[in-house]
Protein backbone atom coordinates (compact mmCIF):
# COMPACT_ATOMS: atom_id res chain seq x y z
CA UNK A 1 0.00 0.00 0.00
CA UNK A 2 1.03 2.90 -0.63
CA UNK A 3 1.87 5.69 2.03
CA UNK A 4 0.14 8.46 1.82
CA UNK A 5 -0.66 11.67 4.67
CA UNK A 6 -3.45 11.02 7.04
CA UNK A 7 -6.11 13.84 7.65
CA UNK A 8 -5.72 15.26 11.21
CA UNK A 9 -8.79 14.71 13.22
CA UNK A 10 -9.49 18.23 13.88
CA UNK A 11 -9.58 18.69 10.15
CA UNK A 12 -12.03 16.20 9.01
CA UNK A 13 -12.80 12.86 11.73
CA UNK A 14 -14.23 10.64 9.26
CA UNK A 15 -11.64 11.40 6.82
CA UNK A 16 -8.72 11.03 9.46
CA UNK A 17 -10.87 7.68 10.53
CA UNK A 18 -10.94 5.71 6.94
CA UNK A 19 -6.97 7.00 6.32
CA UNK A 20 -6.33 5.45 9.97
CA UNK A 21 -7.84 2.09 8.69
CA UNK A 22 -6.63 2.26 5.26
CA UNK A 23 -3.11 3.42 6.24
CA UNK A 24 -2.70 0.81 9.11
CA UNK A 25 -3.93 -2.21 6.79
CA UNK A 26 -6.97 -2.89 8.86
CA UNK A 27 -9.56 -3.00 5.90
CA UNK A 28 -9.96 -1.71 2.49
CA UNK A 29 -13.50 -1.54 0.47
CA UNK A 30 -14.39 -4.29 -1.57
CA UNK A 31 -14.05 -2.08 -4.95
CA UNK A 32 -16.17 -4.76 -6.77
CA UNK A 33 -18.98 -5.21 -3.97
CA UNK A 34 -20.42 -2.26 -3.44
CA UNK A 35 -20.58 -1.73 0.67
CA UNK A 36 -18.36 -4.83 1.64
CA UNK A 37 -14.95 -4.68 2.56
CA UNK A 38 -11.89 -6.73 2.92
CA UNK A 39 -10.42 -7.19 5.91
CA UNK A 40 -7.01 -6.79 5.41
CA UNK A 41 -4.32 -9.20 7.39
CA UNK A 42 -3.55 -6.57 9.90
CA UNK A 43 -7.12 -6.13 11.21
CA UNK A 44 -7.87 -9.76 11.07
CA UNK A 45 -5.67 -10.37 13.19
CA UNK A 46 -6.85 -7.69 15.28
CA UNK A 47 -10.54 -9.53 15.22
CA UNK A 48 -9.05 -12.74 15.98
CA UNK A 49 -7.33 -11.79 19.82
CA UNK A 50 -10.84 -10.27 20.39
CA UNK A 51 -12.60 -13.65 19.43
CA UNK A 52 -10.55 -15.32 21.29
CA UNK A 53 -10.78 -12.96 24.46
CA UNK A 54 -14.59 -12.96 23.71
CA UNK A 55 -15.01 -17.02 23.07
CA UNK A 56 -12.68 -17.80 26.68
CA UNK A 57 -15.27 -15.63 28.43
CA UNK A 58 -18.38 -17.30 26.29
CA UNK A 59 -16.83 -21.10 27.46
CA UNK A 60 -16.41 -19.82 30.90
CA UNK A 61 -20.42 -18.83 31.26
CA UNK A 62 -21.07 -22.26 30.39
CA UNK A 63 -22.10 -20.91 26.28
CA UNK A 64 -20.86 -23.70 23.29
CA UNK A 65 -20.56 -22.84 19.78
CA UNK A 66 -22.66 -23.66 17.25
CA UNK A 67 -23.61 -22.77 13.25
CA UNK A 68 -27.23 -21.96 12.28
CA UNK A 69 -27.64 -22.40 8.35
CA UNK A 70 -27.11 -19.05 5.95
CA UNK A 71 -30.22 -19.68 4.38
CA UNK A 72 -33.70 -19.25 6.22
CA UNK A 73 -37.30 -19.59 4.56
CA UNK A 74 -39.15 -16.92 4.33
CA UNK A 75 -42.02 -18.22 5.66
CA UNK A 76 -40.02 -18.49 9.00
CA UNK A 77 -39.17 -14.26 9.13
CA UNK A 78 -42.76 -13.49 7.85
CA UNK A 79 -43.79 -15.86 11.33
CA UNK A 80 -41.61 -13.58 13.23
CA UNK A 81 -42.86 -10.21 11.72
CA UNK A 82 -46.16 -11.46 12.23
CA UNK A 83 -45.39 -11.96 16.23
CA UNK A 84 -43.07 -9.16 16.64
CA UNK A 85 -44.22 -5.66 16.24
CA UNK A 86 -42.04 -3.22 14.59
CA UNK A 87 -39.92 -6.06 13.02
CA UNK A 88 -38.03 -4.38 9.50
CA UNK A 89 -35.68 -6.85 8.24
CA UNK A 90 -32.98 -5.18 6.38
CA UNK A 91 -32.50 -8.67 4.56
CA UNK A 92 -31.31 -9.59 1.53
CA UNK A 93 -33.33 -12.53 -0.79
CA UNK A 94 -32.45 -15.15 -3.11
CA UNK A 95 -34.89 -15.61 -5.37
CA UNK A 96 -32.89 -17.53 -8.42
CA UNK A 97 -30.83 -20.71 -7.50
CA UNK A 98 -29.79 -23.99 -9.71
CA UNK A 99 -30.95 -21.98 -12.53
CA UNK A 100 -34.42 -21.45 -11.52
CA UNK A 101 -36.61 -19.05 -9.59
CA UNK A 102 -37.44 -19.82 -6.22
CA UNK A 103 -40.26 -19.57 -3.89
CA UNK A 104 -39.86 -20.12 -0.45
CA UNK A 105 -35.61 -19.42 0.46
CA UNK A 106 -34.80 -16.15 2.10
CA UNK A 107 -31.13 -15.33 2.69
CA UNK A 108 -30.32 -14.09 5.90
CA UNK A 109 -27.72 -14.39 7.87
CA UNK A 110 -28.94 -12.00 10.37
CA UNK A 111 -32.04 -13.70 12.03
CA UNK A 112 -30.50 -16.83 12.73
CA UNK A 113 -32.00 -17.58 16.00
CA UNK A 114 -35.06 -19.30 14.00
CA UNK A 115 -32.83 -21.90 13.47
CA UNK A 116 -32.59 -22.18 17.04
CA UNK A 117 -36.64 -23.24 16.63
CA UNK A 118 -35.98 -26.25 14.59
CA UNK A 119 -34.05 -27.73 17.33
CA UNK A 120 -36.30 -26.80 20.39
CA UNK A 121 -35.82 -28.73 23.38
CA UNK A 122 -38.31 -31.70 24.71
CA UNK A 123 -38.66 -33.49 27.49
CA UNK A 124 -36.33 -31.53 29.90
CA UNK A 125 -36.60 -31.28 32.94
CA UNK A 126 -38.14 -28.01 35.67
CA UNK A 127 -35.56 -26.00 36.14
CA UNK A 128 -33.24 -26.27 33.61
CA UNK A 129 -31.72 -23.69 31.53
CA UNK A 130 -31.17 -24.71 28.26
CA UNK A 131 -27.72 -23.21 27.69
CA UNK A 132 -27.34 -25.45 25.30
CA UNK A 133 -29.70 -26.87 22.68
CA UNK B 1 -25.29 -21.55 22.51
CA UNK B 2 -23.31 -19.13 20.51
CA UNK B 3 -22.11 -18.78 16.51
CA UNK B 4 -19.68 -16.89 14.94
CA UNK B 5 -20.58 -15.91 11.19
CA UNK B 6 -20.94 -13.25 8.80
CA UNK B 7 -24.08 -11.10 8.66
CA UNK B 8 -25.77 -9.37 5.74
CA UNK B 9 -27.58 -6.16 6.56
CA UNK B 10 -28.46 -4.32 3.30
CA UNK B 11 -27.34 -0.66 3.95
CA UNK B 12 -27.61 2.34 2.19
CA UNK B 13 -24.91 4.20 3.92
CA UNK B 14 -21.81 2.60 4.41
CA UNK B 15 -18.29 2.91 6.13
CA UNK B 16 -15.47 0.22 7.34
CA UNK B 17 -16.12 -1.66 10.35
CA UNK B 18 -18.80 0.43 11.37
CA UNK B 19 -21.36 -0.08 8.37
CA UNK B 20 -20.73 -2.45 5.75
CA UNK B 21 -23.21 -4.67 3.98
CA UNK B 22 -21.64 -8.03 5.07
CA UNK B 23 -19.99 -8.01 8.40
CA UNK B 24 -18.53 -10.60 10.95
CA UNK B 25 -20.30 -10.87 14.48
CA UNK B 26 -21.24 -13.41 17.04
CA UNK B 27 -24.66 -14.37 18.26
CA UNK B 28 -25.24 -15.97 21.80
CA UNK B 29 -29.04 -17.04 22.23
CA UNK B 30 -30.23 -19.05 25.41
CA UNK B 31 -33.51 -20.15 26.70
CA UNK B 32 -34.77 -20.56 30.30
CA UNK B 33 -37.70 -21.94 32.14
CA UNK B 34 -38.24 -18.33 34.25
CA UNK B 35 -38.00 -14.55 33.12
CA UNK B 36 -35.67 -14.23 36.57
CA UNK B 37 -32.96 -16.25 34.92
CA UNK B 38 -33.18 -14.90 31.78
CA UNK B 39 -32.81 -11.65 32.73
CA UNK B 40 -29.63 -12.70 35.29
CA UNK B 41 -28.34 -13.98 31.65
CA UNK B 42 -28.68 -11.06 29.86
CA UNK B 43 -26.75 -9.53 32.38
CA UNK B 44 -24.25 -11.63 32.75
CA UNK B 45 -23.26 -11.27 29.46
CA UNK B 46 -23.32 -7.67 29.21
CA UNK B 47 -21.11 -7.75 31.64
CA UNK B 48 -18.92 -9.93 29.55
CA UNK B 49 -19.18 -7.53 26.97
CA UNK B 50 -18.05 -4.68 29.22
CA UNK B 51 -15.59 -6.53 30.65
CA UNK B 52 -14.02 -7.24 27.56
CA UNK B 53 -13.94 -3.40 26.10
CA UNK B 54 -12.97 -2.15 28.87
CA UNK B 55 -9.82 -4.58 30.31
CA UNK B 56 -8.95 -5.59 26.77
CA UNK B 57 -10.02 -2.89 24.39
CA UNK B 58 -9.18 -0.26 26.52
CA UNK B 59 -12.59 1.24 25.89
CA UNK B 60 -14.87 2.67 29.05
CA UNK B 61 -18.69 1.90 28.41
CA UNK B 62 -21.72 2.62 29.73
CA UNK B 63 -23.97 -0.15 30.66
CA UNK B 64 -27.81 0.96 30.10
CA UNK B 65 -31.47 -0.02 28.74
CA UNK B 66 -32.23 1.45 25.83
CA UNK B 67 -35.24 3.25 25.51
CA UNK B 68 -38.69 1.30 24.63
CA UNK B 69 -38.11 3.34 20.92
CA UNK B 70 -34.49 2.19 20.43
CA UNK B 71 -34.87 -1.36 21.59
CA UNK B 72 -34.52 -4.13 19.50
CA UNK B 73 -38.20 -5.19 17.84
CA UNK B 74 -38.49 -8.62 19.36
CA UNK B 75 -37.61 -7.49 22.60
CA UNK B 76 -39.18 -6.75 26.08
CA UNK B 77 -35.88 -5.17 27.10
CA UNK B 78 -32.74 -4.09 25.71
CA UNK B 79 -29.31 -3.64 27.30
CA UNK B 80 -26.37 -1.38 25.56
CA UNK B 81 -22.73 -0.89 26.11
CA UNK B 82 -21.66 2.59 24.61
CA UNK B 83 -18.56 4.06 24.22
CA UNK B 84 -17.53 7.60 23.26
CA UNK B 85 -15.20 8.04 19.96
CA UNK B 86 -12.34 10.42 19.73
CA UNK B 87 -15.21 12.85 18.44
CA UNK B 88 -17.70 12.47 20.83
CA UNK B 89 -19.65 10.87 19.00
CA UNK B 90 -21.47 7.28 20.89
CA UNK B 91 -20.79 3.88 19.77
CA UNK B 92 -23.32 1.38 20.44
CA UNK B 93 -20.67 -1.50 20.61
CA UNK B 94 -22.29 -4.35 22.24
CA UNK B 95 -26.20 -5.35 22.74
CA UNK B 96 -27.81 -8.10 24.96
CA UNK B 97 -31.73 -8.71 24.84
CA UNK B 98 -34.30 -10.16 27.06
CA UNK B 99 -36.62 -11.47 24.67
CA UNK B 100 -39.50 -13.06 26.76
CA UNK B 101 -41.37 -15.47 25.48
CA UNK B 102 -41.82 -13.54 22.16
CA UNK B 103 -39.75 -15.87 19.76
CA UNK B 104 -40.76 -19.09 22.07
CA UNK B 105 -44.39 -18.19 21.39
CA UNK B 106 -43.31 -17.76 17.73
CA UNK B 107 -41.86 -20.96 17.07
CA UNK B 108 -43.19 -23.17 19.74
CA UNK B 109 -40.61 -23.49 22.00
CA UNK B 110 -41.55 -25.53 25.14
CA UNK B 111 -40.42 -27.23 27.93
CA UNK B 112 -41.70 -29.66 30.41
CA UNK B 113 -41.89 -27.87 33.83
CA UNK B 114 -41.10 -29.21 37.61
CA UNK B 115 -44.98 -29.50 37.39
CA UNK B 116 -45.23 -32.15 34.30
CA UNK B 117 -46.73 -28.83 32.10
CA UNK B 118 -45.61 -27.72 29.07
CA UNK B 119 -44.31 -24.23 29.09
CA UNK B 120 -43.20 -21.41 26.63
CA UNK B 121 -38.99 -20.66 27.28
CA UNK B 122 -37.57 -17.40 27.95
CA UNK B 123 -35.12 -16.19 25.45
CA UNK B 124 -32.28 -13.96 25.55
CA UNK B 125 -29.74 -12.96 22.30
CA UNK B 126 -26.81 -10.89 22.77
CA UNK B 127 -24.64 -10.17 19.98
CA UNK B 128 -20.81 -7.81 19.32
CA UNK B 129 -19.29 -7.77 15.72
CA UNK B 130 -16.60 -5.97 13.57
CA UNK B 131 -17.91 -2.81 14.46
CA UNK B 132 -15.79 -3.29 17.76
CA UNK B 133 -12.70 -2.98 15.57
CA UNK B 134 -13.71 0.57 14.31
CA UNK B 135 -14.42 1.61 18.17
CA UNK B 136 -10.79 0.54 18.91
CA UNK B 137 -9.66 2.37 16.40
CA UNK B 138 -11.48 5.32 17.17
CA UNK B 139 -11.07 5.57 20.54
CA UNK B 140 -6.83 5.49 20.77
CA UNK B 141 -5.25 6.38 17.07
CA UNK B 142 -3.70 9.76 16.41
CA UNK B 143 -2.70 11.65 13.58
CA UNK B 144 0.08 9.51 13.05
CA UNK B 145 -2.22 6.67 12.44
CA UNK B 146 -2.83 3.30 14.37
CA UNK B 147 -3.14 2.48 18.03
CA UNK B 148 -3.71 -0.50 19.51
CA UNK B 149 -3.51 -1.54 23.11
CA UNK B 150 -0.97 -3.91 23.44
CA UNK B 151 -3.62 -6.75 24.43
CA UNK B 152 -4.98 -6.45 21.20
CA UNK B 153 -1.90 -5.69 18.80
CA UNK B 154 -1.04 -8.95 16.80
CA UNK B 155 2.75 -7.43 16.81
CA UNK B 156 3.71 -6.40 20.16
CA UNK B 157 7.29 -5.33 19.11
CA UNK B 158 9.31 -4.50 16.18
CA UNK B 159 12.85 -4.40 16.24
CA UNK B 160 14.65 -2.17 13.24
CA UNK B 161 18.44 -2.83 13.08
CA UNK B 162 20.09 0.36 11.89
CA UNK B 163 23.36 0.60 10.17
CA UNK B 164 25.09 2.05 7.24
CA UNK B 165 28.27 0.24 6.47
CA UNK B 166 28.76 -3.69 5.61
CA UNK B 167 30.69 -4.35 8.74
CA UNK B 168 28.22 -2.94 10.82
CA UNK B 169 25.69 -4.98 9.54
CA UNK B 170 26.58 -8.87 10.04
CA UNK B 171 26.96 -7.82 14.00
CA UNK B 172 24.21 -5.85 14.07
CA UNK B 173 21.72 -7.88 12.56
CA UNK B 174 23.00 -10.84 14.67
CA UNK B 175 22.40 -9.16 17.88
CA UNK B 176 18.75 -8.05 16.45
CA UNK B 177 17.82 -11.68 15.59
CA UNK B 178 19.22 -12.98 18.98
CA UNK B 179 17.35 -10.47 21.39
CA UNK B 180 14.29 -10.07 19.12
CA UNK B 181 14.49 -14.20 19.99
CA UNK B 182 14.61 -13.73 23.60
CA UNK B 183 11.82 -11.24 23.77
CA UNK B 184 9.29 -12.50 21.20
CA UNK B 185 10.00 -9.56 18.90
CA UNK B 186 10.03 -9.06 15.04
CA UNK B 187 12.93 -8.00 12.97
CA UNK B 188 12.38 -5.71 10.31
CA UNK B 189 15.12 -6.91 8.19
CA UNK B 190 14.38 -5.88 4.84
CA UNK B 191 17.05 -4.50 2.47
CA UNK B 192 16.55 -1.14 0.25
CA UNK B 193 14.34 0.62 3.40
CA UNK B 194 15.17 3.04 5.61
CA UNK B 195 14.98 2.67 8.89
CA UNK B 196 12.81 6.08 9.08
CA UNK B 197 10.68 4.65 6.38
CA UNK B 198 10.44 1.12 8.66
CA UNK B 199 9.23 3.20 11.55
CA UNK B 200 6.71 5.40 10.22
CA UNK B 201 5.83 1.64 8.57
CA UNK B 202 5.11 0.28 12.04
CA UNK B 203 4.17 3.35 13.62
CA UNK B 204 0.86 3.47 10.91
CA UNK B 205 -0.02 -0.54 11.68
CA UNK B 206 -0.08 0.54 15.13
CA UNK B 207 3.00 -2.00 16.79
CA UNK B 208 2.88 -0.82 20.74
CA UNK B 209 6.67 -0.65 20.70
CA UNK B 210 9.70 0.03 18.47
CA UNK B 211 13.13 -1.01 19.27
CA UNK B 212 16.25 0.48 17.38
CA UNK B 213 19.29 -1.07 17.49
CA UNK B 214 22.48 0.20 15.88
CA UNK B 215 26.04 0.19 16.33
CA UNK B 216 26.39 2.72 19.09
CA UNK B 217 23.94 1.10 20.90
CA UNK B 218 25.94 -2.44 20.26
CA UNK B 219 29.01 -0.81 21.45
CA UNK B 220 27.44 0.52 24.69
CA UNK B 221 25.25 -2.83 25.01
CA UNK B 222 22.28 -0.61 25.02
CA UNK B 223 18.97 -0.66 23.54
CA UNK B 224 16.38 1.99 22.22
CA UNK B 225 12.62 1.79 22.97
CA UNK B 226 9.95 3.52 21.49
CA UNK B 227 6.15 3.86 22.40
CA UNK B 228 3.65 4.39 20.18
CA UNK B 229 1.19 5.91 22.04
CA UNK B 230 3.54 8.81 23.83
CA UNK B 231 6.15 8.56 21.41
CA UNK B 232 8.27 8.60 24.25
CA UNK B 233 12.04 7.09 23.68
CA UNK B 234 14.30 4.97 26.55
CA UNK B 235 17.70 3.83 26.27
CA UNK B 236 18.35 0.94 28.28
CA UNK B 237 20.98 -1.83 28.57
CA UNK B 238 20.17 -4.93 26.22
CA UNK B 239 19.65 -7.11 29.16
CA UNK B 240 17.11 -5.70 30.79
CA UNK B 241 15.01 -4.96 27.77
CA UNK B 242 13.18 -8.43 28.33
CA UNK B 243 11.85 -7.59 31.67
CA UNK B 244 11.03 -4.24 30.50
CA UNK B 245 8.69 -5.19 27.53
CA UNK B 246 5.76 -6.50 29.35
CA UNK B 247 6.10 -3.56 32.09
CA UNK B 248 5.92 -0.65 29.54
CA UNK B 249 3.12 -2.85 27.51
CA UNK B 250 1.25 -2.91 30.64
CA UNK B 251 1.55 0.64 31.62
CA UNK B 252 0.41 1.30 28.08
CA UNK B 253 -2.73 -0.55 28.74
CA UNK B 254 -3.44 1.50 31.56
CA UNK B 255 -2.65 4.74 29.88
CA UNK B 256 -4.86 4.02 26.90
CA UNK B 257 -7.99 3.23 29.21
CA UNK B 258 -6.83 6.03 31.41
CA UNK B 259 -6.60 8.55 28.58
CA UNK B 260 -9.81 6.93 27.34
CA UNK B 261 -11.82 7.79 30.27
CA UNK B 262 -10.54 11.36 31.31
CA UNK B 263 -11.99 11.83 27.73
CA UNK B 264 -15.39 10.40 28.30
CA UNK B 265 -15.56 12.62 31.89
CA UNK B 266 -14.48 15.96 30.49
CA UNK B 267 -17.36 15.14 27.62
CA UNK B 268 -19.73 14.41 29.72
CA UNK B 269 -22.32 17.54 30.58
CA UNK B 270 -25.08 17.82 32.05
CA UNK B 271 -28.29 19.67 31.02
CA UNK B 272 -31.45 20.86 32.26
CA UNK B 273 -33.32 21.99 29.77
CA UNK B 274 -34.23 20.62 26.61
CA UNK B 275 -32.82 23.79 24.74
CA UNK B 276 -29.72 23.45 26.83
CA UNK B 277 -29.21 19.30 25.04
CA UNK B 278 -30.11 20.84 21.55
CA UNK B 279 -27.28 23.97 21.87
CA UNK B 280 -24.56 21.61 22.84
CA UNK B 281 -25.52 18.77 20.20
CA UNK B 282 -27.24 20.47 17.15
CA UNK B 283 -23.89 21.00 15.09
CA UNK B 284 -22.14 17.85 15.85
CA UNK B 285 -21.35 15.85 13.10
CA UNK B 286 -19.11 12.70 12.46
CA UNK B 287 -16.75 14.98 10.17
CA UNK B 288 -16.47 18.26 12.96
CA UNK B 289 -16.79 16.52 16.14
CA UNK B 290 -17.33 18.06 19.26
CA UNK B 291 -19.98 15.48 20.55
CA UNK B 292 -21.01 15.04 23.78
CA UNK B 293 -22.72 13.02 26.29
CA UNK B 294 -25.20 14.88 27.53
CA UNK B 295 -27.00 13.80 30.85
CA UNK B 296 -30.42 14.87 31.08
CA UNK B 297 -33.79 13.69 33.09
CA UNK B 298 -35.73 11.93 30.31
CA UNK B 299 -38.97 10.10 29.95
CA UNK B 300 -38.91 6.96 28.60
CA UNK B 301 -41.44 7.52 25.96
CA UNK B 302 -41.12 7.25 22.43
CA UNK B 303 -42.90 10.86 21.68
CA UNK B 304 -39.32 12.05 23.70
CA UNK B 305 -37.33 9.81 21.45
CA UNK B 306 -38.78 11.58 18.23
CA UNK B 307 -38.43 14.84 19.97
CA UNK B 308 -34.59 14.44 20.16
CA UNK B 309 -34.19 12.95 16.61
CA UNK B 310 -35.25 16.66 15.41
CA UNK B 311 -31.40 17.47 15.71
CA UNK B 312 -30.47 13.93 15.51
CA UNK B 313 -29.49 12.91 18.61
CA UNK B 314 -30.72 9.53 20.41
CA UNK B 315 -31.29 8.26 24.12
CA UNK B 316 -28.51 5.73 23.72
CA UNK B 317 -29.27 4.44 26.80
CA UNK B 318 -31.09 4.44 30.72
CA UNK B 319 -27.50 3.71 32.80
CA UNK B 320 -27.90 0.76 35.39
CA UNK B 321 -25.75 2.91 37.78
CA UNK B 322 -23.36 6.08 37.03
CA UNK B 323 -22.48 9.26 39.33
CA UNK B 324 -25.49 11.08 37.96
CA UNK B 325 -28.09 9.06 39.22
CA UNK B 326 -30.89 10.56 41.07
CA UNK B 327 -34.84 11.22 40.00
CA UNK B 328 -35.78 14.28 38.39
CA UNK B 329 -37.99 16.15 36.36
CA UNK B 330 -38.27 15.07 32.57
CA UNK B 331 -37.31 17.91 30.61
CA UNK B 332 -39.48 17.76 27.60
CA UNK B 333 -42.69 15.85 29.58
CA UNK B 334 -42.23 18.02 33.18
CA UNK B 335 -42.95 14.05 34.57
CA UNK B 336 -41.08 12.73 37.27
CA UNK B 337 -37.94 9.98 36.09
CA UNK B 338 -36.15 8.01 38.52
CA UNK B 339 -32.40 8.97 36.48
CA UNK B 340 -30.71 11.11 33.60
CA UNK B 341 -30.40 9.21 30.36
CA UNK B 342 -27.78 9.35 28.08
CA UNK B 343 -28.18 11.49 24.93
CA UNK B 344 -25.61 11.96 22.11
CA UNK B 345 -25.01 11.92 18.43
CA UNK B 346 -23.96 7.98 17.27
CA UNK B 347 -23.01 5.76 14.34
Amino acid sequence: MAESPITPRTRDFAAWYQDVVLQGDMAEPAEIVKGCMVIKANGYAVWELLQRELDTRFKATNHQNMYFPLLIPKSFLEKEAEHVEGFSPELAVVTIAGGKELEELTSSARLRKQSSAISSPSGSKAGATFRCW
Amino acid sequence: VNQWANVIRWELRTRMFLRTTEFLWQEGHTAHATHDEAVEEALRMLDVYAEVAEDVMAMPVIKGVKTRAEKFAGALRSYSIEAMMQNGLALQAGTSHDLGQNFGKAFNVQFQSKEGQLDTVWQTSWGVSTRLIGGLIMSHSDDKGLVLPPKLAPVKAVLVPIYRKDDEKGPVLEAAHRIAKEIGAKVDGREGTSPGAKFFHWERRGVPLVLELGPRDLASNNIVLKRRDTGTKEILPQSEIAARIPAVLDQMQKDLYQAAKDRLQSNTLLANSLSEVESILREVTAEKGCGKFVMAHIKDDPACDARLKEFKATIRNIPLTDQYDGPGKCIITGEPVDRRVVVAKAY
